[in-house]
């Protein structure tokens, strides 16, 4: 069975699926802006544990159902399935070389440590591994190949490309076992989400976001096990693993360090600023986008429905533009999101708004749709990044309702400043 | 005031680019001059050169080879750089056109820094609060300057309202600050 064959998706949510976990698409500007902040939150240590372990968690759910689905019994025939799984996704070419009583991996492409690389590598020297997504996904493998218990492996990567090495290597040792928790797969996913609604210029909406679900269905990792794409990498990745860090070391740092939250929350939320503006803007301006949909108008109007049309296309749920009053005021609506599964899951009902991704995205997206000149194709640089969030007019951004608080759906309201 | 001077001075430099007057040891600008067309920005380029020529006094002591008469050139793919103290109170970096010949460069520096050397006040420099310096080098260095505060608030657990004036933090806080400064920019200490 070929793993694109795995794929599912739930279309009135713009919701998808591999082997029935909920997968979606992120670019590594995004990625090493989200891990950066867990470990800004919890200090490189902790940080790697729990970057580590949320890896773990997630790839456990995913292989464990890739393999039952496509009748892979043997070892060997799980741990080749697992790494081209892991390939297809963009997340890098990794080889195993394992047996229950561990043994080890290595990569020269890893997504995140490749791209960290290629980021950072000239200005920052980096002495901690960047690869706890690949980590994770070693030690699930190994345990799922050889029918261990969850959490029988633990993993260390010794080398790094960010930290200069010529490979990523990792080494796999027996460990204690925990149990692990119920998988948050589609039938869980379909008890969370409202009835999908309506919104502004739906039926455009609807139209872009299809071809762009078709157009991602022809995406896959190359022989590097990368998805160079709309002139970033871009990863298929799993809600589970953002869910379990960005909400672990909230819910720590509110804990622990009161006076700290103001700044975790501005930091998850900058990430789904950095999102829109990488991701969605490098979609508009490719060739891609332009075969699909058409050159850049620069309407705003237009801007922001197909910055609408493009998180649906990446399977980040049903949002819909509820009200747009361009320079003053934009109202998202969201009657799925991929966090709220597994927040609902995990944690119960939410004692506030907590979707710190759709609040950045949804400010970013009304920066894209007001303050970007697209006919002229600006170079999405992290200068300009820096110019273009800092320059007038400004914005804020509220979330006045939330499913994860139980509300009726999720809502966010940006407004001039 | 300054500013006419280097001009006055370069005027006849056909192949300089362009001329910054960095004061330390903040490494601001203070004055500067650049061929019409050219698109930089004299703020940053004077702090980095004052941060270059700080970390090679740095490294030259270390190795125990430092002098007052110390110059760095810098000979890039288009252009070739000479940074160079004045005093101690201030840095001079030149850019010329990488085919300039380096014998006609050094003839034209040594007459330009005479003049722009004899205009230069006598300064009494302000021992300006760590903190403050701190922020601004991260904002100089950091890879990701629109976050640089949030992160080292974070980091650091110094909310953001105290960090909206660093000139104020306790010793205690500024070792966290500095300590997240290190973290951030991955070096060992900061070269301030």
């Amino acid at each position: 069975m070929a793993i694109s064959d795995l794929r599912g998706l739930f279309a009135e949510q713009s919701l998808t699926f591999l082997a029935e976990i909920p997968y979606v698409y992120h670019c590594h500007h995004y990625n090493l802006f989200h891990d950066q902040t867990i470990d800004d939150a919890l200090g490189e240590a902790e940080g790697l544990r729990v970057r580590t372990t949320a890896a773990h968690n997630a790839f456990r759910e995913l292989l464990g159902a890739v393999f039952e689905k496509s009748g892979a019994t043997t070892p060997a025939e799980r741990i080749n399935l697992a790494s081209e799984v892991f390939a297809w996704m963009g997340q890098g070419k990794l080889s195993l070389s394992v047996s229950p009583g561990g043994g080890g991996a290595r990569s020269a492409s890893l997504h995140y440590g490749y791209a960290w690389r290629e980021k950072y590598g000239s200005r920052v020297k980096r002495v901690e591994p960047a690869d706890a997504v690949a980590a994770g996904f070693a030690a699930a493998a190994t345990e799922l190949a050889f029918d261990l218990p969850a959490n029988a492996m633990s993993v260390v990567e010794h080398k790094c490309l960010a930290a200069r090495d010529a490979e990523c290597e990792f080494a796999l040792t027996p460990a204690t076992i925990h149990a692990a928790k119920p998988a948050i797969d589609e039938a869980i996913v379909r008890r969370h989400v409202v009835p999908a609604v309506r919104g502004l210029d739906e039926d455009r909406i609807v139209q872009i976001s299809n071809g762009l679900l078709e157009f991602m269905r022809g995406v896959a990792g190359d022989e590097r096990g990368l998805v160079a794409a709309f002139n970033v990498f871009v990863a298929a990745h799993l809600p589970g693993y953002y869910n379990e860090t960005v909400y672990e070391a909230v819910h720590r740092v509110e804990r622990t360090m009161a006076d700290s939250v103001p700044a975790i929350e501005a930091l998850m939320r900058e990430a789904g600023q950095v999102c829109v503006f990488s991701t969605f803007g490098n979609v508009l301006l490719s060739p891609e986008w332009e075969g699909l949909v058409g050159p850049p108008t620069g309407v705003p109007t237009d801007v922001m429905s197909f910055c609408t049309a493009i998180a649906r296309g990446l399977g980040f749920g049903h949002w819909l533009i509820a009200e747009y009053q361009p320079h003053k005021r934009l109202v998202i609506q969201c009657t799925s999101t991929y966090e709220v599964p597994f927040y609902r899951s995990r944690y119960g009902l939410a004692k506030k708004p907590r979707s710190y991704f759709v609040q950045g995205a949804a400010l970013a997206m009304m920066v894209l749709a007001e303050s970007v000149q697209w006919t002229e194709r600006p170079q999405l640089t992290n200068n300009y990044y820096v110019e273009l969030f800092r320059s007038q007019p400004r914005y804020r951004v509220e979330q006045t309702k939330c499913l994860m608080r139980g509300d009726a759906m999720s809502e966010l309201v940006v407004e001039a400043l | 005031m300054m500013d006419r001077y280097i001009e006055e001075a370069v005027a006849e430099i056909p192949q300089l680019i362009g001329v910054f007057l960095t004061a330390m040891p903040d490494s601001l600008l203070f004055s500067s001059w650049v061929r019409e067309g050219t698109e930089w920005s004299a703020e940053d380029v004077a702090a980095y050169f004052g941060d270059l020529v700080r970390a090679n006094r740095q490294g030259l002591k270390a190795l125990g080879s430092w002098s007052s008469e110390m110059q760095v050139t810098i000979e890039s793919a288009e252009s070739l750089v000479v940074l160079r103290e004045l005093s101690s109170d201030f840095v001079c970096g030149c850019v010329f056109e990488r085919s300039a010949p380096l014998g006609m460069v050094r003839l034209h520096l040594k007459r330009l820094l005479e003049r722009v050397g004899q205009a230069l006040p006598e300064v009494q420099p302000e021992d300006r609060p760590r903190g403050t310096r701190i922020m601004e080098f991260l904002d100089r260095y950091a890879p990701d300057p629109h976050a640089v505060t949030l992160r080292v608030s974070l980091r650091a657990g110094i909310s953001l309202e105290e960090l909206k004036a660093p000139a104020q933090l306790s010793p205690e806080q500024i070792r966290r600050l500095e300590e997240s400064a290190c973290k951030i920019l991955g070096v060992n200490q900061l070269s301030l």
